[in-house]
């Protein structure tokens, strides 16, 4: 069997963000988790900070649960894994759920990830390919590398496509001379 | 008591035009323990407010009763600096509740800080909500004072339709009704040459006090002017006018370094001038006072040099000594002042030092001076020199030659206008052959300058508020070189460009204003939002450090910043920042408007609303904040609200026609067709350039089947804006529903080309639906549009981040 080959990086979601293409909606949601190790918790999941990171202290599968207030549209899920900071820790294979509440969900995505060393983006499409809406999603790690217990996560984002309706249903102008008048600021 | 206290008094004004606040209030402190007369507190008072410290000179003034008018002003002013706006009105008029004083009545009561307490009224009186009393204010205080313009200003962002002509203009009205504008000719533009350092309210108001009487006297009867005249010039005409050179001489700002000297005090009681009076009237007799920047750079030359004024004043006088000894007054002019000063009854000046080198005039020659200053400014100007001539048969071309003997390098256009305007009117009137009277036509002259530059700006200003730019523009730009290439004139231009939406000029004036004036940060928010229009990320983000380096706590500095981070699409960071710009001024309408759009950009739309509101609340002519609650009630799909609301901005700022062209899409949206076409097409015959209005148009066309039409409309918009790839999107689905889908194909990936991220994913739809049955179009449509939020500025990241989507979904699955 041909060693898989690594995961590859994904560009740093911050340069997405200034495309204004997507927008990252993560303040909108309430962030839970299935365990933590104290100081290591939510704050350090989303904190923007890569150096801080999330440990639980539980049984497998490790969940991060995203709750939405009303029914949103979810283009993208960004994570930061790597694995030679966090060895054993790093998540391996993640199955990303969605649904209505905790009693609703399913999967629509799992990943395995091979010695991931930076960002990993999953898109999340639904049949039609166009971004999911939901009010809850569920990050599940099944599964670590070498078989740890624990998992270790840095940073999640939640994007979700940026809709420019303020001229009318159409995709958004890409020259400055339309931008120009598109809007009285 | 009395001459305690002056030497004391003096020291305190003369530390006060120091600046140094800390010497003055030791003193005035000290001088307040020891007499405790209505004065001293305000002369306390005074150095408190202007040390920066208004909350303690309001406690001081609470504290202890003040009956005068300068200190219930100084009251005012305090209680509105501090935001306690009922109390100041109490203080002004009496309150709410309790009876009001009326306008004229505290026309009378406060003489001639009338006008500037009438703005004060005006401006608590707007921010309760009493619009119409508060212009009404407006109004009586730029006619009791023309030269002041924050009353003009404020009327303008009323809305009010004013005239500049008539109210920056020195009726004859003005002197027998009202002391102040009889001073302000000569006043003024050494006001506006100083600082306020150099006024004191106590002066004005004793100079008024004369100058009502003698005015008043001069109501009766022309007798009384002759009289007037007479007795400003026949009893010593050699000494008299000698004081007025020397008056003249000193210019404003020796003033300040005669300040210890004279040690006059003024409140209520004996009049006796403040060591600041020299910015009454005392305008430099030297060639072309007509010219204010001529002014400007005389009485910057003479706060450069202390010893340079004195030598002209000595000169000057040196020149009408020989003009005496011509006209037959051998007398010596330099003693004069001093018993001048000494025998003048009501004021009780100290010693001969008082006219040192640098002289001061003696306050009774001072309001006589003035009477003669708006003899002069008024319609009976003439009546007046006819009897001058009678009195002073002297020659004049000695003076005139000196004039321009004496003319220094500030010689330009302007000050050779106005000596020509001099001599002609010198020798329409023989009898100027008095410096004094000279003195007084060429403060005329000067006050005439400055009034009609009052006017140019007024217009300008005027046709801005009224949003009516291209006039404003045209009026802006025709004033003089000198004034045009000043950071106010041409942030104003730059704010008409922007408000035309010709951002590229814009930004061009703007970097002009930077250039000349690199402190000045009214207006910086408009250049911000007008590089932010033109996604010129660098010049914003340097225009932002540059901004909040210099001024923390000005407003328009953080606004830029918030547009700046905007830009860059970090929404978090603009909303703080524009957050924090409302907290430095919660009275700056467009810092709640562009956080509103800023919330309207993360979608939190009841925020936005919130916002949007608050700045209606603050500036109820602030358009923006009315579009942007348009925008947002459409976004909401509310589309009559939003029709509202557009209107209403619309009926603001009727020129604009971004502003048309929402309305336009907004009709459409509410189905109503043919109107949107109509005021689509006004929207285009306002601005032709806006490439949004044809495309709008063009979708509408598309929207009813005309397609011909649509597509012309098209292609026109092709060669405006060949590299939108939407026009390229709309020209295929015209073609795709005419059935060319060969043609739809091409501008399909033509449009792909153009902007790749979109395309991988909206137009590749279009295509691959070719093949489907019309009914399904719509389905198609809808879904197009909703993927096509996609679509974006193509970047090099973007593809990158495609493919490694791609990649690594392989990969998993």
């Amino acid at each position: 069997m041909a060693t898989p080959s690594k995961t590859p990086p994904g560009a740093d979601p911050k340069q997405l963000e200034r495309t204004g293409t997507v927008r990252e909606i993560g303040s909108q949601a309430v962030w839970s988790l299935s365990s933590c190790k104290p100081g290591f918790g939510v704050d350090q999941l989303r904190d923007d900070n890569l150096e801080t990171y999330w440990q639980s202290d539980g049984s497998q599968p490790h969940l991060v649960n995203i709750q939405f207030r009303r029914k949103t549209t979810v283009k993208m899920l960004c994570i930061y894994a790597d694995y030679k900071s966090d060895e054993s820790y790093t998540p391996s294979k993640i199955s990303v759920r969605v649904g209505n509440n905790f009693h609703n969900l399913q999967e629509v995505r799992q990943l395995e990830m091979v010695e991931p060393s930076g960002w990993i983006h999953i898109s999340l499409l639904d049949g039609a390919n166009s971004p999911i809406r939901t009010f809850m999603i569920q990050v599940a790690v099944l599964a670590n590398h070498q078989n740890g217990r624990d998992t270790h996560m840095r940073q999640i984002k939640i994007y979700t496509p940026v809709e420019d309706s303020s001229m009318g249903k159409f995709p958004r102008c890409t020259t400055v001379d339309f931008m120009m008048y598109r809007t009285i600021r | 008591m009395t001459v305690l206290q002056e030497p004391v008094q003096a020291a305190v004004w003369q530390a006060l035009n120091h600046y140094a606040y800390m010497d003055a209030v030791f003193l005035a402190e000290r001088l307040y323990a020891e007499v405790g007369s209505e004065e001293a507190l305000y002369l306390l008072a005074t150095c408190y407010f202007r040390s920066g410290k208004a909350y303690k000179a309001y406690r001081l003034l609470k504290t202890h009763t003040c009956s005068t008018p300068q200190c219930r002003y100084l009251l005012a002013k305090c209680c509105v600096d501090l935001s306690k706006l009922a109390e100041g009105e109490q203080v002004l008029t009496g309150g709410v509740l309790n009876k009001q004083k009326s306008q004229d009545d505290i026309i009378t009561e406060f003489g001639d800080s009338a006008s500037f307490t009438l703005s004060l009224l005006g401006h608590i009186y707007c921010k309760t909500d009493r619009v119409a009393k508060g212009s009404e204010c407006f109004q009586r205080s730029l006619n009791l004072n023309p030269f002041l313009w924050s009353p003009f200003q404020s009327l303008c962002h009323l809305g009010e339709k004013l005239d500049p002509e008539q109210i920056f203009r020195l009726s004859s009205l003005h002197i027998p009704l009202a002391p102040p504008p009889p001073i302000s000719p000569a006043q003024n533009p050494s006001h506006r040459l100083d600082t306020a350092l150099m006024e004191t309210p106590q002066d004005t108001l004793e100079l008024n006090r004369l100058n009502l009487e003698s005015s008043n006297g001069k109501l009766t009867s022309d007798s009384t002017v002759s009289y007037i005249d007479s007795s400003l010039i026949s009893p010593d005409p050699g000494s008299l006018l000698a004081n007025t050179v020397s008056m003249g001489s000193t210019g404003s700002l020796l003033g300040k370094q005669n300040k210890p000297k004279s040690g006059r005090s003024l409140l209520g009681g004996p009049a006796a001038l403040s060591p600041l009076t020299p910015s009454f009237g005392i305008l430099p007799l030297d060639p072309s006072p007509g010219d204010p920047t001529y002014l400007q750079n005389y009485s910057g030359s003479l706060d450069t040099q202390q010893t340079a004024p004195s030598k002209k004043s000595v000169s000057r006088i040196g020149q009408s000594k020989s003009v005496f000894s011509q006209s037959g007054n051998g007398r010596e002019v330099l003693p004069i002042p001093f018993s001048q000063s000494q025998s003048s009854a009501p004021h009780s000046s100290t010693t001969p030092q008082v006219l040192s080198p640098t002289l001061v005039a003696p306050p009774n020659i001072q309001p006589r001076r003035s009477t003669r200053l708006f003899t002069s400014a008024s319609s009976t100007a003439k009546e007046n020199s006819k009897k001058l001539k009678m009195k002073f048969p002297t020659k004049i071309p000695n003076r005139k030659t000196k004039c321009k003997a004496a003319k220094t390098s500030n010689s330009n256009l302007n000050e050779s206008l106005d000596i020509l305007k001099l001599d002609s009117s010198m020798n329409d009137s023989k009898s100027l052959t008095t410096p004094g009277y000279q003195s007084i036509s060429l403060q005329r002259a000067a006050t005439d300058m400055v009034l009609s530059m009052l006017r140019e700006l007024g217009r300008g200003y005027q046709a801005l508020c009224c949003y009516n730019c291209q006039d404003a523009i045209n009026i802006l730009s025709s004033v003089p070189a000198h004034h045009y290439n000043t950071g106010w004139v041409l942030t104003h231009i730059g704010r008409a460009y922007f408000e035309l939406a010709e951002y590229t000029q814009a930004e061009r004036v703007f970097s002009e204003v930077r250039r000349i004036e690199a402190y000045r940060v009214e207006g910086m928010e408009i250049y911000s939002t007008t590089l932010w229009h033109l996604q010129k990320d660098v010049a914003l983000s340097a225009l932002s450090k540059d901004l909040t380096d210099m001024d923390r706590l000005c407003p328009q500095a953080w606004c830029v910043a918030g547009n700046c981070f905007s830009l860059q699409q970090e929404h978090d960071i603009a909303i703080k920042f524009f957050q924090r710009a409302i907290q430095v001024d919660p009275g700056f309408a467009y810092a709640y408007t562009l956080l509103g759009h800023e919330f309207a950009l993360t979608e939190e739309l009841d925020r936005a609303l919130a916002c949007f509101r608050n700045a209606i609340r603050v500036n109820n002519r602030h358009y923006n904040a009315w579009y942007g609650l348009g925008m947002i009630y459409y976004k909401q799909e509310k589309f009559s609200l939003a029709e509202i609301h557009f209107k209403k901005a619309l009926s603001i700022n009727p020129q604009s026609s971004v502003m048309l062209c929402h309305i336009g899409v907004v009709q459409h949206a509410l189905k109503k067709s043919e109107s949107a076409l109509e005021t689509l097409n006004k929207a285009i015959s306002i601005d032709p350039k806006n490439p949004l209005c044809k495309f709008h148009r063009a979708s509408i066309l598309f929207a009813n089947d005309k397609y011909k039409a649509a597509l012309q409309e098209l292609e026109e918009l092709k060669q405006i804006v060949p590299k939108e790839s939407l026009v390229y999107f709309l020209i295929g689905k015209v073609y795709k529903k005419l059935g060319q889908t060969h043609l739809a194909l091409m501008n399909f990936s033509w449009a792909m080309d153009l902007d790749p991220k979109g395309a991988n994913n909206q137009i590749k739809e279009a295509i691959d639906k070719r093949y489907l049955p019309e009914d399904e179009e719509p389905v198609t449509e809808d879904f197009l549009y909703d993927s096509a939020a996609d679509v974006e500025e193509s970047s090099m990241t973007d593809a990158d981040d495609s493919q490694l989507h791609t990649a690594e979904s392989d990969d998993v699955l």
